[in-house]
């Protein structure tokens, strides 16, 4: 209690005064409480939207639902058995990897006309190939990625626990078969798979895929010329 | 004692000071808990749908470093990233715990050609045009507008997504830019002195002339 003399000589209001402005008090602390641990925590519930302006309006965006449709895609799929117009694609070249040598179709040894290998064009393929086949096929090619050793440890490891995973592992492309492949054919796994590996074709456009084609073509030579390299330094050091 | 009947009791001086303190403190309150309640900080950010897979991006981009064009492969060259359709879980799914019953739902999906059910987490007005392709080609990374989606078991909404926030890059870009080959490398941190990075910065702004542009039409159209 502080001293007599500091207290203002006020008496004392009525309780019922006192207990509204304390419980009055402790509702205003409330909101920001509130708001404090809404800022703090992430939610589940839908965002607080009391001004709705016009944020949703009767329009769809890109891979929005629409119960419209049977299927609630608001974007609709092509018809099958369809051809979008400019969609028609009857390049053999371009789009299969496949060419006309001396009467037979055979695969393309060569990237199709209109695209030009470059640079550039190779370390686009650098790039996507270590986007889209990295992740299984290893960043060198080796087939070691790091897909693969996951699912390789799942197989090993408990078959409870591997839920049902069979691995076929991804092909080291530096093996002979795949250096002796032609292009076109790299190509055309890429677009279709092989096997047990998916096709890429929706999700990489054609000029991409004909770039991951040829980097895998500069990869195999990188390997060989390595290799070459290798052992031309590595003779002499021996005759020492 | 009659007399005094009517006069104030003694405890009502109180009350204008109180009115007064009340007066004073009440406006500075609801400007504070209209300022702070009603700020996107507190209704937007930290939104965390419950998906209808368990989808996690700390597995599969952070962990096994898949990167995100696997799977948001529209994102350099649209407006919109895609979200992955069922096809692309598959590349990997049909061989990889294809007996989980997390996996339930995309495999329903696979069978029925029914899309999942993914609940959109990032939601701009409908008024506003945003475009991802010109973000990521000019060297804005994922991280400075989603946070470290690589280490998120669930995505979460992380940044206000108001016009203030848009805004405040619009003006100010060069902290949040970078060599475009490293956009999806959500850890990479400029390594050197903050001069350097000043340097850094400031080389890429003007290797691909990035100026932002404030005009209410870039945004709204
Ligand atoms: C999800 C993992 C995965 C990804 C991603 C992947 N592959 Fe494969 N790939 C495989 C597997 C598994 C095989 C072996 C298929 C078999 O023998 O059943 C294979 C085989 C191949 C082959 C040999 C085909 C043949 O004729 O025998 C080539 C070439 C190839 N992949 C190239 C690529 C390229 C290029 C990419 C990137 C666009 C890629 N792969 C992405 C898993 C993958
Ligand atoms: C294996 C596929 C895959 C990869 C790789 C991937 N994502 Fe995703 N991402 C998804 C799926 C599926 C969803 C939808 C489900 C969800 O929101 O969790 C999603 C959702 C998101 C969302 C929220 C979208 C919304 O609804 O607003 C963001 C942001 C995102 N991803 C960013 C990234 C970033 C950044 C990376 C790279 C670090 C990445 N993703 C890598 C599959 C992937
Ligand atoms: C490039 C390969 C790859 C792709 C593409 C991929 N995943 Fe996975 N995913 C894996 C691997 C590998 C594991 C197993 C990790 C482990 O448990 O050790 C896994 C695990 C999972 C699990 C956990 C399963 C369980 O029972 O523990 C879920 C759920 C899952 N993935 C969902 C998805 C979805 C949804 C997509 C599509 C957006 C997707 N994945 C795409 C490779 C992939
Ligand atoms: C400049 C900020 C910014 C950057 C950089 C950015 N995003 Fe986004 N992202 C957004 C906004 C804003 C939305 C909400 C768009 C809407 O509602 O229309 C969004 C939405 C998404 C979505 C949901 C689908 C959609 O388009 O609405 C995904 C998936 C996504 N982003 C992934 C990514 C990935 C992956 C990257 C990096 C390669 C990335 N984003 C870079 C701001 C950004
Ligand atoms: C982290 C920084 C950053 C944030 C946050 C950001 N932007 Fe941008 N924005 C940029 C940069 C950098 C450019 C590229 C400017 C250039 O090309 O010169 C850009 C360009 C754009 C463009 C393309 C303009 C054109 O010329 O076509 C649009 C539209 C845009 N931003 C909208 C938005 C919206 C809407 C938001 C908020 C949801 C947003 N931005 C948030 C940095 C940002
Ligand atoms: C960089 C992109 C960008 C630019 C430039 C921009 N806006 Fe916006 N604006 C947005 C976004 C995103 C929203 C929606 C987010 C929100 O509600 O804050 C928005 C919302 C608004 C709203 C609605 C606010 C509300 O909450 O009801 C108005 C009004 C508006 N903008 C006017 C303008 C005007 C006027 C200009 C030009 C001076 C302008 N904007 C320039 C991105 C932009």
């Amino acid at each position: 209690m502080l001293p007599k003399f500091l207290l203002p000589p006020i008496p004392k209001p009525p309780r019922i005064l006192v207990i509204v402005t304390v419980i009055g008090t402790t509702f205003a602390l409330l909101p920001p409480a509130i708001a404090a641990r809404m800022r703090s925590e992430n939610s589940r519930e839908p965002r607080i939207h009391l001004i709705q302006d016009m944020d949703n309006q009767a329009r769809w965006k890109a891979q929005q639902a629409n119960s419209l449709f049977a299927d609630g895609r608001a974007m609709r799929p092509n018809v099958e058995g369809t051809v979008a117009r400019g969609e028609l694609r009857t390049d053999d070249h371009l789009e299969r990897g496949r060419v006309i040598k001396e009467g037979t179709e055979v695969w393309a040894d060569t990237v199709p006309t209109g695209l030009e290998v470059s640079e550039a064009f190779v370390r686009r393929g650098q790039e996507r190939f270590n986007i889209f086949c990295a992740p299984c096929h290893g960043w060198s090619g080796l087939g070691d990625g790091p897909i693969h050793r996951r699912a390789q440890s799942l197989v090993d490891g408990s078959p409870t626990l591997s839920q049902g995973t069979v691995w076929v592992q991804p092909k080291n492309l530096h093996e002979q078969i795949y250096i002796d492949q032609p292009i076109g054919q790299v190509y055309a796994t890429i677009t279709l798979g092989a096997r047990s590996m998916a096709g890429y074709k929706a999700q990489i456009p054609v000029e991409d895929r004909w770039a991951i084609a040829a980097y895998v073509k500069a990869l195999q030579a990188s390997e060989t010329v390595a290799e070459t390299m290798i052992e031309t330094v590595a003779t002499p050091a021996e005759e020492n | 004692m009659g007399r005094y009947h009517y006069v104030f009791p003694k405890w009502s001086n109180l009350l204008l000071p109180g009115a007064l303190f009340f007066g004073a403190t009440f406006p500075l309150y609801a400007v504070f808990v209209v300022a702070f309640g009603f700020s996107p900080k507190t209704t937007d950010v930290g939104y965390m749908p419950e998906q209808p897979i368990p989808y996690s991006h700390a597995l599969h981009a952070g962990e096994l470093g898949i990167d995100c064009r696997y799977c948001h492969n529209t994102v350099e060259d649209a407006a919109h990233a895609a979200i992955p359709p069922t096809q692309t879980c598959m590349n990997c799914h049909a061989h990889i715990k294809k007996d989980s019953p997390l996996l339930e739902p995309l495999r329903e999906s696979w069978e029925s050609g029914q899309p999942v059910r993914w609940v959109r987490v990032h939601d701009l007005p409908d008024y506003s045009y945003f475009n991802h392709a010109a973000h990521v080609n000019r060297g804005v990374s994922c991280v400075s507008c989603h946070g470290r989606v690589d280490l998120m078991e669930e995505v979460w909404q992380e940044e206000r997504l108001s016009m203030g926030w848009c805004l405040e890059c619009h003006r100010n870009p060069e902290p949040h830019l970078r060599d475009p080959a490293l956009v999806t490398n959500l850890a990479w941190k400029f390594d050197g002195e903050a001069e350097a990075e000043a340097d850094y910065h400031e080389r890429i702004r003007d290797q691909f002339a990035v100026n932002p542009s404030q005009d209410c039409s870039t945004c709204h159209r």
